[in-house]
């Protein structure tokens, strides 16, 4: 096989080096289309199909098709109708609400009406699909009043139809009923339905999918139907302006960081690390943007067991958790610091008046507070933290109130290459929980095996998890800490059962006035940080980058400015404003 | 043993191989915690709805029971669908694949034939300065990592430099425009490759041209060699002629084995040069528990491997009449 190619070698290399220098004077760097919206995403859309989609660029791309009813206002954060027309009417008599749609067009041209709504509505409960039919449960019957008008009948109250409910998506009835017809009948119908392809979805959206090249780039093109073209919503008018968008692929963040300063993207719609931030100022033609976000990073507790039963154990180990400290020297200052399970930055909702545990004291004083919190609880030790003399010694032997030695314990992490930040923080709490003589380890291990580990198997002691995404209603925290949700695989990790929180959860799900809501949600929280089955430790900042040489407007609102109303309303710099 | 022996007996082999790599793939990827429903799940996404999930993709099914499905459907063909792509892996294993072997193939060719070609006339300037300092270059650059090269050539060709893309296997804004022709398309995935290709040379020519030399020096010490140059053959006549083809043997099994792995691409180099390839899909298959993208795709490189063993060894005993199995 070889000898030819010894024989000829030299031929041939010098044949096969000419065709390469040929394609790279032929090519050069692409041309700008001064009108296309570049992006760089991290990793590939999985999906078109919007029911299989879990990943987040696929979202990220169908969220520029598919449209809801409601979105969040950018400034307040309030419900803003989009494709509905107004604010919804409620009925008490009939629990239902009604709502006006404005007149929209699927991108194909034809009228996106009450029926698509319906249409939608029913296909989720039919084929109970993962991630809506919980927000769907409820609705018992959805009925077209006429072509623009669609009433939700609900066989309860929920607080989240508001919130969560109204800003899912509507898809079109003339697409998808085939599908839903034919998947029904296989023995399989989710499976079915999840795994339909969709190569050219119907949307509703600023953008329609024209060209996706599996592996290379997804390319978009403006929808000539899009409803809210030249409409004032939330004080801003809307285009779209770019003609079309093009995804780029790029699997690693630094080729994509080199991509943003040559040019080649004018966007890379991704959370980057702070390590980027220097190189990046530097540049001129890049602009960083800091945005808040509806995140939560916290250490957890399973509290079926002791010593993690004990609120006083966990309320000491958060006395010695230094949030600042983490925050400064692991996130390098891009982070906020939690006191809640609710994000600050999630105004509304957010609970001011909560404990800070330990705030501004120094390394001994924590010491010294976290001995005396675990002192007046019973624990003792065979050498304790603190001698005779009030100073901070070198500990031992730490024993439970009941007398029984306390047991060496895992922190479980995420690994460093997952998310070095966690892993890291393991570490530091570690060594924290140390100083008192906790007997902690951290153990990092993949997060398919954790996550098993902690929701379905419930064998752990503690972890360190995070949401990146928090949904801006604070239902989620009926899901981590209501006694309900404490089975294996439910999301009430840490196995926390308190009556009086149930009971406060159970009455801000059902609460329909926003007030009152907050009233309860505020004093959940209050429970939950006296408590503390999980300890919130930061908030990551939402880092984004841009280039400044093609594009402008972007809109900045919590998580970013990879949102809707960015795409709707950047501008190509050369456009009159 | 003569030939048509030799290839029944290597292929029953391989088939039992086969199964054996079957059977391991299929316990590897179930009993490894975490699955691929808990890989997806989101806080929307309720215990029900994972039940739901779970049962609907067999998973709840027993371990034996699954087995016996993933036998059944490998004999018939059917190597499944994707969990997260929602589409059979065959079609997503036959959109990755000719990327990968386009630059893997490309590179190993490339390589071996540099490698060959400068270790045949290294090996004669043996003991020589410019032999210590390209063995050790070699050997340098035989040992780089790969990420490291591969993002210095970036930062270097086309950040600092330019003229060379950033990544990827094409340019996108050429693409779109509905009127570029075939030509055009083709030079620019040529384009494209120049980086990825540089740097797979760099790093892959090294070790052939040891081997090359190697070979050589072991095929210079041989009575024919000796005659070659009595009969008053040119230094040249005997290095092309009569040495280098008897020295390329264990070079052939070394690209051989390196052109069957070209299939697996490489995970890092793909990733780095975003190059859409088979190594990329692997490493997410793998790390969701996508288990039917993941399993077809080892299968099929597993196949790939053994098939191409067995071209090796027949290609061995055509080569050098002396070898017998």
């Amino acid at each position: 096989m070889l000898l030819p190619v010894i024989r000829h070698g030299k031929m041939l290399t010098g044949f096969l080096l000419s065709c390469l220098l040929a394609a790279l004077i032929s090519c050069g760097p692409g041309k700008h289309d001064s009108q296309m919206l570049r992006i760089g995403l991290m990793e590939e859309p999985r999906t078109t199909n919007v029911w299989l989609a879990s990943d987040a660029n696929s979202r990220k791309v169908l969220s520029l098709i598919y449209q809801p009813l409601y979105t969040y206002d950018p400034d307040t954060l309030d419900l803003a109708p989009w494709l509905a027309a107004s604010m919804p009417e409620y009925d008490p008599a009939t629990e239902s609400y009604t709502i006006r749609l404005r007149h929209a067009k699927w991108s194909d041209g034809t009228p996106l009406t009450a029926h698509d709504v319906v249409f939608t509505v029913d296909l989720i409960r039919q084929f109970q699909v993962p991630r809506y039919y919980a927000q769907w449960q409820f609705v018992e019957k959805t009925v077209a009043v006429d072509d623009q008008t669609v009433r939700f009948f609900l066989s309860q109250p929920r607080a989240i139809f508001l919130t969560k409910t109204l800003v899912s998506f509507i898809v079109p009835k003339s697409q998808w009923a085939p599908i839903a017809q034919q998947a029904g009948s296989t023995k399989k119908p989710l499976v079915a339905l999840m795994n339909a392809k969709i190569p050219k979805p119907l949307g509703s959206g600023p953008y329609m999918l024209e060209q996706w090249r599996q592996g290379a780039f997804l390319h978009m093109k403006k929808n000539p139907h899009f409803f809210g073209k030249n409409l004032v919503i939330c004080n801003r008018r809307l285009g779209p302006h770019a003609d079309a968008i093009l995804f780029k692929m790029y699997s690693t963040a630094d080729v994509a960081i080199l991509a943003l300063k040559k040019d080649a993207v004018d966007f890379f719609w991704w959370s980057i690390q702070p390590g980027y931030i220097d190189g990046l100022e530097k540049n001129r033609n890049t602009k960083i943007f800091l945005s808040d976000r509806s995140a939560l990073y916290y250490m957890g507790f399973n509290v079926r067991h002791a010593p993690f039963s004990d609120p006083d154990f966990r309320r000491a180990a958060t006395i010695l958790i230094d949030k600042d400290f983490i925050i400064e020297r692991v996130l390098q200052g891009y982070a906020a610091s939690m006191d809640s399970i609710v994000p600050s930055e999630n105004i509304f909702w957010h609970a001011a008046d909560l404990p800070q545990y330990g705030h501004g004291l120094s390394r001994e004083e924590r010491i010294q507070m976290a001995f005396r919190l675990l002192s007046d609880a019973g624990y003792t030790w065979d050498r304790p933290p603190v001698n005779a003399a009030g100073k901070v010694v070198s500990p031992s032997g730490i024993i439970l109130p009941s007398g029984r030695p306390m047991d060496a314990f895992t922190i479980l992490t995420p690994p460093a290459d997952y998310d070095p930040a966690r892993a890291t923080c393991g570490v530091i709490i570690q060594e924290w929980l140390k100083d008192l003589g906790i007997p902690a380890s951290t153990r990092p291990m993949s997060f398919g095996a954790l996550l098993q580990r902690i929701k379905d198997r419930q064998d752990f002691d503690t972890f360190i998890l995070g949401y990146g995404q928090l949904s801006l209603d604070p239902d989620y925290l009926n899901n981590f800490f209501h006694s309900a949700n404490d089975r294996p695989g439910g999301w009430n990790m840490s196995g926390y059962r308190n009556p009086e929180f149930d009971r406060l959860a159970d009455a801000s799900v059902q609460a329909m006035e926003p007030a009152r809501r907050q009233e309860l949600v505020w004093e959940m929280q209050r429970i939950l940080m006296a408590d503390l089955p999980y300890i919130p430790l930061y908030n990551p900042v939402a880092i984004e980058a841009v280039g400044t040489q093609r594009f402008e407007g972007w809109e900045q609102m919590i998580d970013g400015i990879g949102n809707i109303w960015s795409i709707c309303r950047v501008k190509p710099l050369a456009a009159p404003m | 043993m003569n030939m048509k022996k030799l290839i029944l007996r290597r292929s029953i082999e391989i088939l039992a191989v086969f199964f054996i790599i079957l059977t391991g793939l299929f316990l590897l990827f179930h009993i490894a915690p975490g699955d691929p429903v808990s890989m997806m799940v989101d806080l929307t996404m309720t215990p029900e709805d994972v039940e739901r999930l779970v049962a609907q993709l067999g998973l709840d099914q027993p371990l034996w029971t699954q087995y016996l499905y993933y036998l059944k459907n490998f004999v018939t063909g059917n190597f499944g669908t994707s969990f997260h792509y929602g589409r059979p892996v065959i079609q997503i294993i036959g959109e990755r694949l000719p990327a990968t072997i386009l630059l893997f193939t490309t590179a190993t060719i490339l390589a071996a034939m540099a490698g060959v070609w400068w270790g045949k006339r290294i090996a004669w300037y043996k003991g020589k300065a410019v032999d210590t300092w390209v063995t050790i270059f070699s050997l340098v650059c035989s040992t780089l990592f790969l990420p490291w090269i591969a993002l210095l050539s970036i930062w270097l060709f086309a950040y600092w430099v330019g003229g060379f893309p950033l990544s990827g296997m094409m340019t996108p804004e050429l693409w779109v425009v509905p009127d570029t022709g075939i030509v055009s398309k083709a030079a620019d995935v040529a384009y494209h490759m120049l980086l990825p290709l540089m740097t797979l040379f760099i790093v892959n020519t090294g070790s052939y041209l040891l081997i090359m030399r190697s070979s050589m020096l072991e095929t210079l010490k041989e009575d024919y060699i000796l005659t070659a140059r009595a009969k008053g053959l040119t230094e040249r006549q005997v290095r092309n002629r009569h040495a280098a083809p008897n020295a390329a043997l264990p070079v052939v099994t070394s690209v051989g084995l390196s052109l069957a792995f070209s299939v697996n691409g490489g995970a890092l180099t793909e990733t780095v040069f975003s190059w859409p390839g088979i190594g990329r899909e692997l490493i997410f298959a793998v790390s969701n528990s996508d288990y039917p993208l993941a399993m077809a795709s080892f299968l099929f490189i597993a196949l790939v491997v053994l098939v191409a063993n067995l071209i090796v060894d027949i290609l061995y005993a055509y080569l050098d009449p002396r070898i017998s199995y």
